[in-house]
């Protein structure tokens, strides 16, 4: 990083750091400014004082483009973070698109944008999981207008990062969420599956930080139920919610166990018509099972709800116990606690993410790498000694 | 002579004609996955599998009647409705002079879904595709010197069933003709709506309800009428290939014996009553195969339902030229193509047929073109003799392997939907529709990589541009007229009745009550369309789809010229510059609920690697926008078949503006007349596709746009 970005990082003084390497101010601020460079005793001053972050090349290389926007670009973003706070969805819509998107300068742009936003404490984040199949987007559609006519403004995000295609993808997701997908106080984003995990979560994490920004105070998150996509959206949600059909135990639903230990709330949807005695059945089961189940949260338990979302019927008492759950770990802390717990995780995410992304796009196809590898296959060089080399070329900085 | 060393010849000499070629390379596999051999011999008449038996006695292969054609022609019965009341009264008159000899009324989309012309979500859907119809009132004005008596009507409506079929019966009876003397057909085919055409109200369960009202009120008080018309038509024009056609229509069929019986109804008082509708395109000789297998098969379905009347074994039926067959470019092609489908009908053996206006494929008919549609029947009729002989086709060897191969083909088929218990849940399962679609990928994947010749369209294309005269409507002209019309009903008619009858039909609803019975009174008394639909609605809900999508079929059905390589390559190319791929939203607007081409056009762009998002079916202008809007779409893609782009695509225009996002793009697709164009391209319109378009061609086309 650059010696001005990291004084400025950490508030330090030009004075002072000037006196921790024992050179004039003047002097420091030509190193800064560029007019002069540094000797090699003050670079290695400089590098241990700043804990590796700033080294020589970041006073020989000229600035890295991508990562540092134009005025102009930074003027655009600044009137797109006014207009979303004033609830333009077009300015929303693009904000998300920023995000998503596969360019550096997009990234960039985002990133601002985001360090324009503020911490949202009032909004809570809903996931929601379930198979295909069990009702989720009909649930969300009549969840979503009950709480509208409450006076929430309501977002929904849909997340699908189990499949791999290459192609394009088919979003129909507001064709079953007909009414919300229409109202005014709504906002629904499917997005095109596309790369890893780590990747899916990230952008995730910041749309949900611009639908905040927007005054939406309810967001969902649905995934597919399937996959291990559900543990992640574990880490950027406020509750959890599963939804399950009204017969069999989770092997015979598809879902897995790990994902069931992890709700906050079970609901057992379609709970209508010739199933509702089926439902009251598996609704028993689960509630004895989750007597067993050690709960992941300790301030409050888990619990087990029927429901039809097409009799608009459930939604009252499971609406009754989130307002519960939250306003219990909001008032002993917890609640706040988890989301910085998350932020933590989320900086590891990010890291290995981008270690992996890295590792994949970029010095996999380095030349020097590309040698040492067919070195190694040849057995002219042992593998230990060639993943040490690799891996010290990373720390070194390669951009 | 010995069979076998005959054929043995015959293969020989085959094979010294086709030199270095394989005899097996010229077997043809039929989209329907039937092999047809290149020559067909009495061996093969020896292993079909159903009975071909004489016309007029089960199981009615031949057809329903002894006499058939020799005694009486099938009736030309022309499909219309030209906006208002008024206006279709003229052309049914008309035809009614130059040799039509029954009544198909086409109602306009607000009418099917059940809106009267002044509710606010159909602005530009009054008058559009048919007749509009609020009130009795405008069934008397659309009858107006007709004798409702002498003259069968056939009415395709399946949502708005209960009150315009209630509308029409009072309308009958204020002429002075008693209900029980009203011959014609009622659509009533609810089923098909959930699988291709959309046209419903509500949820299937109380839809279900209602065709057993309509069944049960027919068959105790008109006994001419029939109840119900089970439809395939609309199916193949969804893109279902012919073994699908049948296989799902029949078991509709069964499914509405089914909830008939349930009523306590007794086989025989309405399995006469019940009609069939194909749809008859180009693939002749399994056409005409497909309609002897219909009445072969239909009569053993009805036989394990034990009648007595073997009258209730006989499948009868109404044809139509098929509309997707209709091509824009070169577009007096399709009048040869309707002379070819009308005589697929005649020698399938159809009881009543609609020809289609070669102008079909643009607007809706012109006087000239309506002509010419009768006239094609006309000549088949009077100037050929193939009303002379029965069935000319029995026996033909490759005709009745045809047949034989579309029975045990559909059998599968119908098999897998009594598997899963029966009609009503395959398709709440989705699975007739997830077939229907897959073949209509397929096929546009064959006409694509011109695997499939279509004439003037991918193949042979004519150099010239021809002008056709076609037929435009002032649809917001039409809209006020029907405003006015139903002011005038409110203020003379006694408002305490109507509220009475109101709550009479919600009562109904809730209980058994017959919804047709109550509703004829309503109507007489005035109560109109969309307030008994209403009334029905607040009790039954009313219903919403979820669109589901296939994907992968096309691409993997197209062959790559190398323009699947060039799509590739400009898709990468604009995935660098844009950060995504282009991102297409397709919206279906107004009440017209054909999303055939919607859901091809979603499934084929994504497959070539565009992101597609779909709207829900019945959107406004305002809700596409918002949805562009939020979903940070490049462009809209607006598929239109209803006419209704001229007043839908200025209104998404204006809200895109309204919204500040006029960087969306926006393209239209379906029928359109090209007389349209510069007014569309006028408004902002980027591009209009007119049906027949290479989709390829098209997705190069949209990414060099953006």
């Amino acid at each position: 990083m650059k010696l001005k970005s990291y004084l400025k990082l950490f508030k330090i003084s030009n004075i002072d750091f000037s006196k921790e390497i024992g050179i004039s101010s003047v002097s420091l601020s030509r190193y800064i400014s560029g007019e002069r460079l540094p000797e090699k005793k003050i670079l290695n001053k400089i590098f241990k004082l700043t804990d590796g972050l700033v080294d020589a090349n970041d006073f020989f290389l000229s600035s890295s483009s991508s990562r540092d926007l134009s005025e102009i670009h930074k003027e655009e973003i600044k009137k797109m973070v006014l207009n979303i706070r004033e609830g333009k969805l077009k300015d929303l819509a693009k904000a998300i698109t920023l995000i998503e998107s596969s360019l550096k300068l997009h990234n960039a742009q985002a990133d601002f944008l985001l360090s324009k936003f503020k911490q949202n404490k009032n909004s809570l984040r809903v996931g929601i999981t379930g198979v295909p199949g069990v009702g989720k987007s009909t649930f969300i559609e009549t969840f979503g207008m009950s709480l509208i006519d409450l006076g929430f403004k309501v977002a929904v995000l849909a997340i699908d990062p189990s499949s791999k295609r290459t192609g394009g993808s088919i979003l129909g997701d507001k064709t079953r969420m007909m009414k919300l997908s229409v109202n005014k106080n709504a906002f629904i984003r499917p997005s095109p599956s596309q790369g890893n995990l780590g990747g899916v979560a990230k952008r995730t994490s910041e749309s949900i930080r611009c639908l905040e920004e927007a005054g939406f105070n309810i967001i969902f998150i649905e995934t597919m139920g399937v996959g291990q996509a559900e543990t992640t959206v574990y880490d950027m949600v406020d509750i959890f919610l599963v939804l399950l059909l009204p017969s069999g135990g989770d092997e015979l639903q598809g879902i897995k166990k790990g994902i069931i230990e992890m709700a906050d709330v079970i609901i057992i949807n379609k709970a209508d018509g010739n199933l509702k005695n089926t439902a009251e059945i598996t609704m028993s089961e689960y509630k004895n099972a989750q007597n067993m189940i050690s709960n992941i949260r300790e301030d409050i338990s888990p619990e087990v709800f029927l429901c039809s979302s097409t009799e608009s019927f459930g939604i009252t008492k499971i609406w009754n116990f989130i307002r519960k759950f939250e306003k219990i770990r909001r008032d002993n802390g917890s609640f706040y606690k988890t989301r910085i717990k998350q932020q933590t995780k989320a900086i590891w995410r990010n890291i290995i993410m981008q270690s992996q992304d890295y590792i994949e796009n970029n010095l996999k196809y380095k030349d020097s790498v590309k040698k040492i590898i067919k070195d190694v296959e040849k057995n002219n060089f042992d593998v230990n000694n060639a993943s040490k080399i690799i891996f010290d070329s990373i720390l070194k900085r390669n951009t | 002579m010995d069979r076998k060393k005959l054929y043995k010849g015959w293969e020989e000499q085959a094979s010294k004609e086709l030199r270095d070629k394989n005899l097996e390379d010229h077997f043809w596999e039929t989209p329907e996955g039937i092999k047809v051999k290149p020559l067909y011999t009495e061996d093969d008449l020896q292993k079909i599998s159903h009975e071909i038996g004489v016309p007029g006695l089960p199981p009615y292969t031949r057809g329903p009647r002894a006499t058939m054609y020799t005694n009486r022609p099938w009736t030309i019965r022309q499909y219309a409705g030209f906006s208002t009341a008024e206006e279709s009264n003229k052309f049914y008159k008309e035809g009614l002079k130059n040799g039509v000899m029954g009544l198909s009324v086409a109602f306009d989309l607000a009418t099917h879904r059940g809106y009267d012309s002044d509710h606010p979500r159909v602005v530009a859907d009054v008058g559009n595709a048919g007749v509009a119809i609020d009130s009795i009132e405008d069934m008397n004005l659309l009858f107006d010197g007709i004798p409702l008596d002498q003259m069968s009507v056939s009415m395709t409506m399946n949502g708005a069933v209960i009150p315009v079929l209630a509308s029409f019966i009072a309308s009958g009876e204020e002429q002075g003709c008693p209900r029980e003397k009203l011959t014609g057909t009622i659509q009533n085919d609810i089923l098909k709506e959930f699988m291709v055409r959309n046209t419903f109200i509500f949820p299937p369960k109380p839809s279900m309800r209602i065709v057993a009202d309509i069944i049960e009120y027919t068959s105790k008080k008109m006994p001419k009428f029939n109840s119900i018309s089970i439809s395939g038509y609309h199916m193949q024009e969804a893109g279902a290939n012919q073994v699908q056609e049948l296989a799902y229509t029949l078991a509709d069929g069964k499914e509405y014996i089914k909830s008939a019986l349930e009523r306590g109804l007794n086989i025989d008082e309405f399995a006469p009553r019940l009609s069939f509708f194909w749809s008859i395109g180009m693939n002749f000789f399994m056409e005409i195969a497909k309609m002897r297998a219909a009445r072969y098969m239909w009569s053993k379905i009805v036989k394990q339902f034990n009648p007595k009347n073997d009258r209730s074994l006989a499948l009868r039926t109404h044809c139509q030229t098929s509309g997707v067959s209709l091509m824009e470019q070169d577009a007096y092609n399709n009048i040869v193509r309707t002379t070819i489908e009308a005589m697929a009908a005649v020698m399938g053996g159809t009881q009543s047929l609609h020809t289609n206006s070669f102008d079909e494929a643009l607007a809706l008919p012109t006087k000239f073109s309506a002509r010419i549609a009768r006239n094609t029947q006309l000549i088949i009729s009077e100037e050929t003799g193939i009303c002379n002989v029965i069935d000319p086709l029995a026996g033909s060897y490759y005709v009745e392997s045809l047949t034989s191969s579309i029975v045990e083909e559909s059998q599968k088929l119908i098999n897998e939907i009594d598997e899963v218990g029966g009609m009503v849940k395959a398709i709440e399962m989705g699975i007739p529709k997830m077939r229907i679609e897959e073949s209509s990928a397929k096929r546009q994947a064959r006409v694509d990589s011109n695997e499939e010749t279509i004439v003037g369209v991918n193949k042979y294309k004519p150099t010239e541009k021809q002008e056709i005269n076609i037929l435009s409507i002032d649809n917001e002209e039409v809209r006020k007229r029907q405003v006015s019309r139903l002011q005038n009903i409110k203020n003379s008619r006694n408002n305490k009745t109507v509220e009475s009858f109101i709550e009479k039909i919600k009562n109904a609803a809730n209980s058994d009550g017959n919804l047709l019975e109550i509703c004829i009174e309503a109507s007489k008394n005035r109560c109109t369309v969309g307030e008994m639909t209403s009334a029905m609605e607040s009790v039954f809900g009313r219903h919403n789809l979820s669109t589901k999508t296939i994907s992968g079929v096309y691409k993997n059905s197209v062959k790559n010229d190398g323009k699947i390589d060039i799509i590739d390559n400009e898709l990468s190319k604009f995935v660098n510059k844009k950060g995504r791929r282009p991102r297409m939203l397709v919206v279906k607007m107004g009440q017209d609920g054909h999303d055939r081409g919607a859901k091809l056009i979603a499934t084929a762009f994504s497959d070539l690697g565009f992101d597609v998002d779909i709207g829900p079916l019945f959107q406004t202008p305002e809700e596409a926008a918002k949805q562009a809007i939020e979903n940070d779409a490049h462009v809209i893609g607006v598929s239109t078949l209803a006419a209704g782009h001229k007043t839908l695509v200025p209104l998404l225009m204006e809200s895109l503006k309204n919204n500040e996002a006029n960087y969306i793009k926006v393209i239209c697709g379906g029928v359109i007349p090209p007389d349209d164009y510069p007014f569309l391209y006028d408004l902002g319109v980027s591009k209009v596709f007119g049906p027949g378009t290479n989709i390829q061609e098209a997705a190069i086309e949209i990414i060099n746009l953006l």
